[in-house]
């Protein structure tokens, strides 16, 4: 008995331990970004501040405001766009039978595994002819076509597991493909399209690097260029780089918040179908 | 509905084997065999699901498969209904979405879909189901949706992939006679796959026994029980399974009998004109359980057996008894003096046996 209290004990400090080293570097967020610039400079970034104050925040949203705006519209476009492409290419290929659908399924999930870097030179060529170079336009789809792969994929997998007889009904009783798609597979994905969407909506709003290549000016910037750039070339006011850091994880927060329950069941589903 | 030398294979495989078969007007036809043997395929071809690879599918004179001349008739097309065996319920939609989405297909005006959901479900007694998703139904309930589903359209042809399955024994029975007094007021054609071969004797007015993809016979109920073609229509046919006892033929005193190894049967006269021509030494003598009488002392050409055990069922009496390394099934009183441990002397009926070849199984006589 006692050996196995002390072993309990032994492993809920351990555990104690990495949750602090993991929660440190908000609460250190939290604390900075309340601090005026004299306590940032006075007091070590754990310790909360001597005199609270919101202004940072405030600072930090005059430059973030807009950026915040573009991430967020590119950001749930190409999330949207995304999904629903995946979702009918992944229809496509679980449920119509057709010459050559097994290799343009490996193609699509190759289309995983390139990486951003090999893309670039040829993306910003692609813009620059289409017109969209600079905007917001041009993040929208890049990131689109960039979460078709993935999205694909994970729509297939989960059509693969509707038993074909309700697709087979659903033709038996006239339905043509375009209609067994909206009023029988649609309807059935609200799961995949929660999962997909967080998952792309995680994906595309953490991007940096297309953002900086793809959108130069202010009018198209993304939150996450914006915020990099709130660190000055000489001086770094950390009270308004946390701020910053805040704003800019506050809506990835609230999708999660808002969608964690049915993003659980998703895994769960997938974990045990897996 | 005439369907010409089907064929569909899956790989190396070929689950269908130039099967043809001519299917009746308002006729409850069956497509029987174990698992395995093809029925769901050709059914599938026949929806038009599952293109063949080749053969041909005539709905009355409408040609609705011939892959050979480039004819496919998608199933949205053909005017047939199916219902499966797991019922593919449409689990978002309430029962009468799942009912009323065939004619929603097909864009009847609403009154019209109100009208025959309703009607549909007055005649399933489901109507009180009307507002209900799948997930809140019972598996009897839920068979019956399915069946609203087919019957709403009012196709030319129900095809039925073992739409009984999956019911426990008890419903299943019930819901076989609803079937059947179903297709009595509908009289839609009705083509139904199933393994269960008292189903099918039950609801058929024609019997399509498969083996391996191939036909083995077609035939009315009765019929293919009083006369298989075959051994293995003889055995799958009936239950219990007709015995089968494997023998040589030869002459005896100037008759015909069989040489089981552990006793003689002489042939009854009527098989000896059948068999003059057969060119087979090796035959099975084959008697249904309930062609027997079980006699406790020695009879003229009757076969010795021992009695193993009796098994009673209520209603009958199922004897075991071994002869040879044969296990012999009577379902017959037995003669008060047989008793288990103790010999007893099987007596056939003579002229409700059947000889088949020992070779090809075919039968004979």
């Amino acid at each position: 008995m006692i050996t196995v209290g002390s072993t309990r004990i032994l492993l809920y400090v351990v555990l104690v331990l990495f949750v602090v080293a993991y929660v440190m570097p908000f609460w250190a967020d939290i604390t900075t970004s309340l601090k005026t610039n004299v306590d940032v400079i006075t007091t070590v970034p754990v310790v909360p501040p001597f005199s609270p104050t919101l202004e940072p925040w405030v600072i930090a949203f005059q430059t973030m405001g807009r950026p915040l705006l573009n991430s967020l519209t590119f950001t749930i476009f190409a999330t949207i766009f995304s999904c629903l492409i995946g979702s009918i290419n992944g229809y496509v290929l679980s449920k119509i039978r057709f010459r050559g659908s097994n290799m343009l399924f490996l193609f699509f999930s190759i289309g995983i595994f390139i990486p951003y870097q090999t893309v670039l030179i040829p993306l910003v060529l692609t813009m620059s002819r289409l017109g969209l170079f600079n905007t917001v336009g041009a993040l929208i789809l890049a990131h689109t076509v960039y979460g078709i792969p993935m999205c694909t994929l994970l729509f297939r997998n989960f059509y693969k597991d509707i038993p074909e007889s309700l697709t087979m009904a659903a033709k038996t009783d006239g339905a043509g493909t375009l209609r067994i798609y909206q009023s029988i597979l649609l309807p059935l994905s609200a799961l995949p399209f929660v999962v997909s969407g967080v998952f792309q909506f995680t994906s595309i709003w953490n991007d940096y690097l297309f953002g900086l290549i793809l959108a130069q000016g202010i009018d198209a910037q993304p939150a996450s260029v914006a915020l990099a750039n709130l660190k000055g070339t000489t001086t770094a006011s950390w009270n308004v780089l946390m701020a910053g850091a805040i704003w800019y994880a506050l809506p990835l927060v609230i999708v999660y918040l808002v969608l964690g329950k049915y993003l659980m069941k998703g895994y769960m589903a997938g974990a045990v179908k897996g | 509905m005439i369907i010409k030398n089907l064929t569909k294979k899956y790989g190396e495989v070929q689950a269908v084997r130039n099967l043809s078969l001519d299917i009746g007007e308002k006729e409850f036809f069956i497509l029987l065999g174990p698992s395995g043997c093809g029925k769901s395929t050709a059914l599938l071809c026949i929806a038009g699901l599952l293109r063949p690879d080749s053969g041909e599918i005539w709905f009355d004179n409408k040609l609705v498969t011939n892959p050979q001349r480039g004819v496919y008739l998608p199933p949205q097309q053909r005017e047939v209904a199916m219902v499966f065996q797991d019922y593919a319920l449409y689990p978002h939609m309430t029962v009468f979405k799942n009912i009323a989405f065939p004619l929603e297909v097909r864009g009847k005006n609403k009154n019209e879909v109100l009208r025959r959901v309703k009607a549909t479900a007055e005649l399933l007694g489901i109507s009180q189901l009307l507002s209900r998703k799948p997930k809140q139904l019972s598996g009897g309930q839920r068979q019956r949706v399915a069946l609203g589903r087919a019957i709403v359209r009012e196709p030319k042809i129900f095809l039925m992939d073992e739409p009984l399955a999956n019911l426990d024994a008890k419903l299943r029975v019930h819901m076989r006679v609803e079937l059947k007094k179903l297709h009595q007021k509908l009289g839609t054609t009705t083509v139904y796959v199933t393994h269960d071969q008292v189903e099918a004797m039950c609801l058929g007015d024609r019997v399509a026994v498969l083996k391996d993809g191939i036909l083995q016979q077609v035939a009315a109920p009765t019929e293919l029980y009083d006369a298989p073609k075959n051994t293995f229509v003889a055995g799958f046919i009936g239950s219990p399974p007709m015995n089968m006892l494997n023998g040589k033929l030869a002459k005896k005193d100037g008759n015909l009998t069989i040489d089981l190894g552990f006793a003689m049967f002489e042939l009854p006269d009527w098989t000896e004109e059948k068999l003059k021509e057969t060119q087979a030494s090796e035959v099975a003598l084959g008697f249904r359980p309930e062609d027997i009488r079980l006699a406790g002392r020695y009879q003229e050409n009757a076969i010795e057996a021992k009695v193993e055990m009796f098994e009673s069922i209520g209603r009958e009496i199922h004897s075991h008894l071994a002869a040879g390394d044969y296990s012999i099934v009577a379902v017959t009183t037995p003669a008060e003096n047989v008793k288990v441990g103790q010999s007893a002397w099987v007596v056939l009926s003579e002229e409700k046996i059947h000889v088949f070849d020992g070779k090809t199984g075919e039968l004979l006589a």
